[in-house]
């Protein structure tokens, strides 16, 4: 048998390259890593979690994050402020992410991820929380080593709820 | 219920201090529910949530759930959310659009002004004899609208909308002009947060200038400016000059009105620049003149409140709903306001910098929501049972009743107290 199985190997090895880019990703903001994070978006990235299940566009509602790069860090300096009183002490979190499906867009060097995910949470005096939901995610490729972000949304299921602070992205 | 007396109530309140059972106490908790919401005029909605008939906005005053409904005949009804029959709450989704509404327990039907239209198997009541209204869902004493701002009031006593509005009802009027159509819109969507907390704490936070420098310095960057809230602007307000001086909060300035009603002096204006900052100011000019369109631009107040539990800015313009659940409980709802006729970009803009500052996730309101958690648990400790509120600064009255007094004075806090006093005072009828 000849049959040529050479790009169903490499839409193979594709994903398993994004699964372990997701892995990593996720894995930097359990370890508070936030300016490396940050630095896996595109200048022109963002990251989005909408405050309604069904919110089509980030700039048609309000929304739990709309955060451009800038909006990233500036959110991730004030958290490594001395007085950051809403995160003294600071939270912990856990990042589970799964049940990842790729969308290959031909030749373009792009890549749709749709995912699942769970993010456990807990701040030293207040109650453990759970949030999860679903990830979908524009990659484009890195100059050399991996992928960029150029969009990542959160949805989480209880999104549109009465919530308690929130300091860290899901 | 326990009814404390009058002269026990008051006791709880100094002309500079107050008792901390007044953020503490669940009994005056319920007091303030059945007195003071039970009451005062309170915020319900914005008649564009409701633009069509049969559309409808449940809600809460107090504790207790209302709806606001358009009805077929086209006016708006503030409604209890109450079956006659049972008690059981009849609409059960936030907001949409009804023939007319269904209690799910036994199937009786209300019209969407909530008169009572159909009663299922209404033979077997052979000796009770229905009527439309007093067995409808029954409506609110009274409600009443200024701008399309709906407020509802559960007693028929008191003063009507307008004079309870006072001052407040022309910044309601500064509102609608800042719009080039002079109308606004709630839409975009609801911010919703909750803290550990009474509701109070939130109220005297928003005439509160004196903490900024402190609680929120995370967020300021170098030079003591907080961030830059609007694109275009340039730089944001000034929190402190250096550590410990606040004099740019003092010159802001609060007032003090009847009826507990507080705002600040409007923020100093930032020059901005953005092309759509540029074509908001054009529509003005066409519509209103060079001269009074300045005079719309400048921001005359900011954090208004509405006593007991309703605020607004009119800078990146939101209403701010402050919903207590329990003495130690507490939800805020933001509603972004849109100026009809703005360029679409200057909304989108709102929206995304009220993520920032008044979210869940917000770079300001997370600190201030952590001090109310704080406070709600240090108030717990019986060596000092009094709170501080003696902050003062020169002060100058007006005809109108107004006080205004310097921005981190505590004058207004201590307005707040004088209404609640007068609502929780008053002889009950009990």
């Amino acid at each position: 048998m000849t049959i040529d199985r050479q790009s169903e190997i490499d839409d193979l090895l594709f994903a398993r390259d994004v699964e372990q880019f997701l892995i990593r990703e996720v894995g930097l903001l359990d370890d508070r890593r936030f300016e490396d994070w940050t630095n896996l978006f595109t200048d022109d990235g963002y990251y989005w979690a909408p405050a309604q299940p069904d919110q089509v566009d980030p700039e048609s509602g309000v929304s739990l994050f709309f955060d451009d790069v800038p909006m990233l860090r500036t959110r991730f300096a004030r958290l490594r402020h001395p007085r950051v009183h809403s995160q003294i002490p600071p939270s912990r979190t856990s990042h589970m992410i799964s049940n990842i499906f790729v969308t290959r867009d031909g030749g373009s060097g792009l890549c749709r991820v749709d995912a699942r995910f769970e993010m456990l949470e807990f701040r030293p005096g207040h109650r453990q929380r759970s949030f999860g939901g679903k990830y979908s995610y524009e990659l484009v490729s890195g100059s050399g080593d991996g992928f960029r972000i150029a969009a990542k949304k959160a949805v989480i299921i209880n999104c549109d709820d009465v919530h308690l602070p929130i300091a860290l992205p899901f | 219920m326990t009814v404390y007396s009058s002269e026990h109530i008051a006791s709880l309140v100094r002309s500079d201090q107050v008792h901390r059972d007044v953020y503490e106490d669940p009994r005056l908790f319920d007091l303030e529910m059945d007195r003071i919401f039970g009451r005062s005029w309170v915020y319900v909605g914005h008649e564009s949530q409701v633009p069509e008939p049969g559309d409808f906005f449940c809600t809460r005053i107090g504790l207790q759930p209302v709806v606001m409904t358009r009805h077929s005949d086209g006016n708006v009804y503030v409604v209890y959310n109450r079956c006659a029959h049972r008690g059981v709450k009849v609409v059960n989704e936030e907001c949409g659009n009804a023939g007319r509404f269904m209690c799910m327990y036994h199937g009786w039907t209300y019209d969407t002004n909530g008169d009572l239209d159909f009663v299922t198997q209404e033979e077997g009541y052979p000796d009770y004899k229905f009527d439309r209204v007093k067995d409808g869902m029954g409506r609110v004493a009274r409600w009443d609208s200024h701008h399309g701002f709906v407020f509802a009031n559960l007693s028929p006593e008191g003063p009507d909308l307008r004079a309870w509005l006072g001052e407040n009802g022309d910044f309601l009027d500064d509102v609608a002009i800042s719009a080039p159509d002079g109308e606004i819109e709630v839409t975009g969507g609801v911010h919703r947060y909750l803290y550990h907390g009474n509701w109070k704490m939130q109220v005297e936070n928003l005439i509160d200038m004196y903490h900024p420098a402190y609680s929120h310095e995370s967020s300021s960057a170098k030079g003591g400016q907080q961030f830059t809230r609007r694109e275009g602007d340039k730089g944001g307000i000034q929190f402190f000059e250096k550590r410990g001086k606040v004099k740019s909060m003092d010159n802001l300035g609060t007032h003090s009105l009847p009826h507990g009603h507080t705002w600040q002096g409007g923020l100093p204006p930032v020059e901005n620049t953005s092309a759509d900052h540029q074509a908001y100011v054009a529509l003005l000019e066409e519509k209103h003149g060079p001269e009074k369109t300045r005079d719309i631009l400048v921001k005359k107040r900011h954090n208004v409140i509405f006593y007991p539990n309703m605020a607004m800015q009119e800078l990146n313009p939101h209403i701010r709903l402050i919903r207590p659940l329990a003495v130690d409980r507490t939800e805020i709802f933001i509603y972004p306001v849109k100026l009809k006729g703005a360029p679409e970009k200057m909304f989108r803009d709102q929206l995304v910098n009220l993520n920032r500052t008044h979210s869940p996730t917000s770079l300001v309101q997370t600190d201030d929501v952590e001090a109310f958690a704080r406070a709600q648990e240090g108030m717990m400790t019986s060596g000092n049972e009094w709170i501080l509120l003696a902050r003062k600064g020169p002060s100058e009255e007006f005809d109108t009743g107004r006080v205004r007094t310097t921005g981190t004075s505590e004058e207004g806090m201590r307005n707040h107290y004088r209404a609640w006093l007068n609502y929780m005072c008053a002889d009950d009828g009990e």
